[in-house]
């Protein structure tokens, strides 16, 4: 069940990608609201055997400066872990993150130094980040 | 990765398919939902999809579309015409069955057609109401109404009266110079 779903996903994903994303490789383009504007990020997605009952683990294999995504790339989103429902589908997912690209949530941070930055100093967290996506991203 | 696509055909195919049955897809493996059941939020998943779904999250099961609560006496399976009956019942969960309602009834005891039987026995704070014991048979409006004025049976019905209204006299004085 899990991969004539995973291949129906993809399918739907070419046919109607949503606005920034793609599929195969899964990249995202950063939004051109967001420092990441310009950006190419390219993102690894992995799924379980369980699939869609388990949430699918999306990480970010391009460095990206964001208060919810660490070194390693992972992503902290409420939706990829207790938040998970079987109705997401990777076009869903692939929306919130380039959502969370435009709005970090830096009360909840998963690098609580770049949440400081962006709560206290948006100059220099949008400086830091706008130059992170053109050395590691463009 | 599998191939995304095997042909042109294919494609063609698939869409079609897409565009009749995009309606009825379970919200789940987005497939045509088979052994469709409905979640009282109205969203549909096939019944071992949605079975799986309440055994991953057996605390507080939620509806994958909308998050409302969801439980399994709560989904209503859904029955279409020549649908198949075929369906591998031992490997897949058994669907929950149909609630069915009892249709709604006079208060009346019926003996079948043409024979209304109706009973009123009312015991009141006066004694007559022991003597309002009513038996009427082949009545249907269910009421008793005494007979026409000047006929025999008004007659007796009238005698009956007096005889029922002597006897809770003789009661009533019997009560109070007992």
């Amino acid at each position: 069940m899990a991969l004539k779903r995973i291949n129906k996903e993809l399918l739907e994903l070419e046919k109607d990608p949503p606005a920034n994303c793609s599929a195969g490789p899964a990249t995202i383009m950063g939004p051109g609201d967001s420092p990441f504007q310009g950006g190419v990020f390219f993102l690894a997605i992995h799924f379980p055997a369980d699939y869609p009952f388990k949430p699918p683990k999306i990480t970010f294999t391009t460095k990206i400066f964001h208060p919810n995504i660490n070194s390693n790339g992972a992503i902290c989103l409420d939706i990829l872990r207790s938040q998970w429902s079987p109705a997401l589908t990777i076009s869903k997912v692939l929306l919130s993150i380039c959502s969370l690209l435009c709005d970090p949530n830096p009360d909840d941070p998963l690098v609580p130094d770049i949440a400081r930055t962006y709560k206290t100093d948006k100059e220099k967290y949008n400086a830091t980040a706008r130059q992170w996506t053109q050395k590691y991203a463009m | 990765m599998p191939p995304l696509s095997s042909g042109n055909d294919d494609d063609n195919k698939s869409s079609t398919n897409n565009d009749k049955d995009s309606g009825f897809e379970c919200n789940i493996c987005l497939e045509t939902a088979r052994d469709a059941v409905l979640s009282l939020c109205g969203h549909l998943f096939c019944w071992p999809c949605i079975h799986q779904w309440l055994e991953t999250r057996a605390h507080n099961p939620t509806c994958p579309v909308c998050k409302s609560g969801i439980s399994r006496d709560k989904l209503v399976p859904i029955y279409g015409r020549n649908s198949p009956q075929t369906d591998p019942r031992n490997t897949t969960p058994p669907r929950p069955a149909g609630t069915r309602q009892e249709p709604r009834r006079n208060r009346s005891f019926g003996f079948g057609d043409g024979v209304n039987f109706q009973m009123s026995f009312g015991v009141g704070a006066f004694p007559f109401g022991l003597f309002q014991t009513i038996f009427a048979t082949n009545n249907h409006d269910h009421q008793y109404t005494p007979p026409q004025p000047g006929t025999p049976e008004r007659y007796h019905h009238d005698m009956l009266s007096r005889i029922f209204l002597g006897i809770a006299l003789a009661v009533i004085l019997f009560i109070i110079f007992n």
